[in-house]
């Protein structure tokens, strides 16, 4: 059962505090406060001088059941264990991408405790064995990337990274590349594409990125978050972390809150917290005693779901896939009952037509086909046929192109237009 | 581990190498698998994501083209859940197209046209305003390309990327914004650019070379040897079902010879095939002679040297068939007596041994191997005129027969050369090209192209290839085994 402090506001550093300990601190970002306050560089030395094997890492970290926090909840103990072991060029990327539309979690994590992913980065590489690992960040986030390299400096100055860490031996050296900001370099391969220097568009899998990845050597790609959590898990165990969120969703999550409420932002919350105690209580409501009529739960690319489907719901992978949505990349995008869904459709549409990287062709002419559609719709031009179309192309993009940016731009148009179909019934000619 | 995978694919079964991937094993089979961007002569791209097959035991459908072949592995090309993969896929394909064909060069030879008849056949359901896209783009000295048309496979780039490495190509833009086009200051400029509209499913990019110049239903096909250099391509020349003209070759696969490509050098070789320029009628001394009375004439010079064998030079150049060596050498030998003196014309620029790298040579001749493989089995010694043609001058030879060559611009000389032979007395000259000097021999005899034989090159590797004729341009002429038996008989 999740473990649900019933005193839990959240926005208070308090012990369900795993990634954002530090937040508040007037220096939080300075290497020596990570040290003193935060347990900075314990794990690393727990890794590198107190015995652990690469093997061991990766078992800890597939015993805390941490999952991948980007948004498919892949996890991530298991991805570094597809990485082929013995020696051989490897790489670790952070995807810091951060383009899900509501989403800045990851900027946040940068704003008050980029300690942590360098940290997390340098145990991760030594638990699959790359010597270089990047830091592939958003063009847009020019203080973040800032704050990225300057933590890189201060670990470099401080010995946790370059030749020969701590006197273990192992050797590790990080950069920080800018991207020049697309939605699709978020797709792993899409941002390996961008890496190399080629256009970002994602590859073709097989091979995958373990086998065959940056530069064609095997590679892992990581959320910047589950990256961040790591020096918590091999600092303080994997059960430790498990007594947070529920069985299949252990640990915390960082959730971004975005929509007319009162105290939107970022907060870290135990998995399985129930939503509407989140949204109601946390939150504060929302804003001018407006009625909630519909929740994103994960991120632009997660269906809407009515007010009432999220009524009982629990913020966890599971609970949120079994209404038909799912928990994403966590961020939360509350929509009011006078925000027209159809508006919210066009938006979305919008956005994916735009940001379709162009290379299959489903996705490539269905994403701009929904768009317009939709956009006619709104402007009172459409008819009921095209509710229908929508639906049938938005069926028929799903699950026949490379990467999921064409079930990114399907399911939530599928869902509005189903779940919602009597708000669209004004704008229709007849 | 064995080398081999068995699968079955619509309940027949294949075994195939390991590695294969579906689609290369349906070739195999003969079952087509609609794809645009998949070209087995280039990389697999899997973005146009038409090849759906269904294979039991996996939820969704995949992609043929990218799936490799497993031991046991059941597929299904044809289901109603394929079907309308197909269908829809192919829609996405045509919702931003023009829909030009009317003006479409690629009309008739169209894998969008064709697919629909084979698999779509739906009405559309496009009701928005379709992308505009740039038309008409000066892309290279062979190419104009027509952005709109284009259903970006990236087979062109692709093509550029791995088999000409020249990367004039890419496509710029996102979404169905999406371009393919040619880099800055950067245009197709290299021998292979005419590839890019064979292996280009749609009317994006058309050949200036083609374009507008005749409907692909009027063409006929026919399989035979491109005469531009010693690779020997594999070829189908297209030829007018009712006009005796010429429009264009294109290569066809052997993946011995040529692969899947060949030069645009050799696509020019049907130019010299049209009436225009061809010599169409014998002269002597300048004026027409019918072909009726050649024989005679022909007959009555050798006549005249008949036991003298040394007194006559035989200039050949390695342009003719084996057939046809065969027949002037025995010819001969029966109505001398001896073979006369051999000289073997070659251009005096070139350099045999070049090579581009991909398919051209730097012998620009069809036949050296067969020509030297006739005259070594006949115990030929044959002086080799290149530049210089002293040896000839000097053999004071009363007849000189010249085969001059088919395809005279490989002859980097040509034009001086072919003087030379005017110079001396009594020539009879065999070629192809009406030009000012052939007025000058004593007797020229027109000969047939090698679209009109049946015969055979060797390639430089040795290999012989046959050629296949097609009707005559000058349905009078005749050939060179027609006029040597009308002497002999």
């Amino acid at each position: 059962m999740p473990v649900i402090k019933n005193e839990y506001q959240g926005r208070k550093p308090d012990e369900f505090r795993i990634l954002l300990g530090l937040e508040g601190h007037s220096n939080a970002r300075n290497i020596q406060t990570y040290i003193e306050k935060g347990n900075g560089y314990k794990a690393l030395e727990k890794v590198l001088k107190g015995g652990m094997s690469p093997e061991d890492v990766i078992n800890t970290v597939k015993a805390s059941g941490l999952r991948g926090r980007g948004g498919a909840g892949f996890p991530t103990g298991l991805k570094w264990s597809f990485v082929p072991k013995g020696p051989g060029e490897k790489y670790l990327i952070t995807n810091f991408d951060e383009g899900e539309p509501g989403t800045y979690k990851d900027c946040y994590i940068s704003e008050v405790t980029p300690h942590s992913l360098v940290e997390g980065k340098i145990i991760a590489s030594y638990a699959i064995g790359a010597q270089k690992s990047y830091i592939y960040i958003r063009g847009e986030f020019h203080n973040e990337i800032r704050w990225c390299a300057e933590a890189i400096k201060e670990a470099y100055a401080a010995g946790y990274l370059g030749e020969n860490i701590m006197g273990s031996g192992f050797t590790h050296h990080m950069d920080v590349y800018s991207g020049a900001g697309a939605y699709i370099c978020g797709e792993e391969t899409g941002l390996i594409s961008s890496l190399e220097g080629k256009k970002g568009q994602p590859k073709l899998k097989p091979p995958f990125p373990a086998v065959k990845g940056y530069l064609g050597k095997p590679t892992v790609v990581n959320n910047v978050e589950s990256l961040a959590v790591v020096p918590w898990i091999i600092h303080n165990g994997p059960e430790a972390y498990k007594k947070f969120g529920t069985e299949k969703s252990p640990g915390t999550k960082l959730f971004n809150v975005s929509g007319p409420i009162a105290r939107p932002g970022c907060y870290e919350l135990p998995l399985g917290y129930p939503l509407m105690r989140f949204i109601n209580e946390d939150c504060g409501g929302l804003i001018g005693g407006k009625k909630l009529k519909a929740i994103i739960p994960g991120g632009s690319s997660a269906p809407a779901l009515t007010a009432k489907e999220c009524e009982n719901l629990t913020l966890d992978y599971e609970s949120i896939a079994g209404a038909g949505s799912m928990l994403g990349s966590g961020a939360i995008i509350v929509i009011p009952e006078d925000v027209s869904m159809v508006s919210v459709l066009e938006n979305l549409m919008d956005f994916y037509a735009h940001e379709s990287c162009g290379q299959c062709t489903p996705c490539r002419e269905g994403t701009g086909w929904l768009y317009k559609i939709s956009k006619h719709i709104l402007k009172g031009k459409g008819t009921k046929t095209d509710m229908d179309r929508m639906y049938s192309i938005a069926n028929n993009m799903r699950g026949k192109t490379i990467c999921v940016l064409s079930d990114a731009a399907a399911d939530p148009a599928r869902a509005i237009v189903t779940k919602f179909a009597h708000e669209f019934e004004p704008y229709l000619k007849g | 581990m064995s080398e081999t995978v068995t699968l079955t694919i619509d309940g027949k079964e294949v075994t195939v190498p390991k590695g294969t991937s579906i689609i290369e094993a349906t070739e195999i089979l003969g079952v087509e698998i609609p794809r645009f961007c998949w070209h087995p002569g280039l990389s697999v791209a899997g973005v146009c994501r038409f090849c759906m097959v269904k294979i039991e035991g996996m939820p969704k459908l995949q992609i043929a083209c990218n799936t490799t072949c497993t031991e046991g592995m059941k597929v299904i090309t044809v289901s109603d859940e394929v079907k309308d993969a197909h269908k829809w896929a192919l829609e996405f394909h045509l919702i931003n197209h023009p829909l030009d064909c009317p003006i479409c060069d690629q009309a008739g030879e169209c894998e969008l046209q064709n697919y629909y008849m084979k698999v779509g056949r739906y009405s559309s359901q496009m009701d928005e305003d379709k992308v505009l896209k740039p038309k008409a783009l000066d892309v290279g000295d062979n190419l104009v390309l027509d952005t709109e048309r284009c259903i970006l496979c990236s087979r062109c780039v692709r093509f550029e990327d791995e088999v000409t490495k020249t990367s004039s190509l890419g496509i710029f833009n996102r979404g169905d914004h999406s371009i393919v086009g040619t880099f800055p200051n950067r245009k197709i400029q290299h021998n292979y650019s005419y590839n890019i509209v064979d292996i280009c499913p749609v009317g994006a990019f058309t050949a200036k070379d083609f374009r507008f110049k005749c409907r692909v239903w009027f063409l006929n096909e026919t399989k035979t040897i491109c005469p531009g250099c010693s690779t020997g391509c594999n070829i189908t020349l297209y030829e007018h079902k009712n006009q005796r003209q010429y429009y264009r070759l294109k290569p066809r696969k052997n993946m011995e010879v040529n692969g899947h490509w060949m030069c645009d050098e050799g696509r020019t070789m049907y130019e010299h095939l049209n009436a225009t320029n061809r010599l169409a009628v014998p002269t002597i001394a300048g004026k027409h002679l019918s072909w009726n009375l050649l024989g005679k004439e022909f007959k009555q010079k050798l006549e005249n040297v008949k036991g003298n064998a040394d007194k006559v030079a035989l200039v050949l150049t390695p342009q003719y068939t084996n057939e046809e060596y065969e027949n002037i050498l025995t010819s001969l030998k029966t109505i001398l007596g001896n073979l006369p003196k051999i000289y073997v014309w070659r251009d005096s620029a070139e350099k045999i041994d070049d090579f581009d790298g991909i398919l051209m040579r730097g012998d620009r001749n069809s036949n050296s191997k067969g020509l030297s493989q006739i005259l070594e089995k006949h115990a030929a010694q044959a002086v080799t005129l290149s530049g210089d043609f002293s040896p000839l001058a000097s053999s004071s030879a009363n007849l000189v027969l010249v085969f001059g060559p088919e395809i005279e611009k490989s002859y980097s000389q040509f034009a001086n050369e072919v003087t030379r032979f005017a110079e001396l007395s009594n020539v009879i000259y065999f070629g192809t090209t009406l030009n000012p000097i052939t007025k000058k021999f004593s007797l020229a005899i027109p000969t047939k192209v090698f679209a009109e034989k049946n015969g055979t090159f060797i390639n430089f590797k040795g290999i012989p290839q046959k050629l296949k004729a097609n009707p005559l341009v000058f349905p009078a002429m005749k050939g060179i085994e027609d006029i040597f038996a009308e002497i002999k008989a």
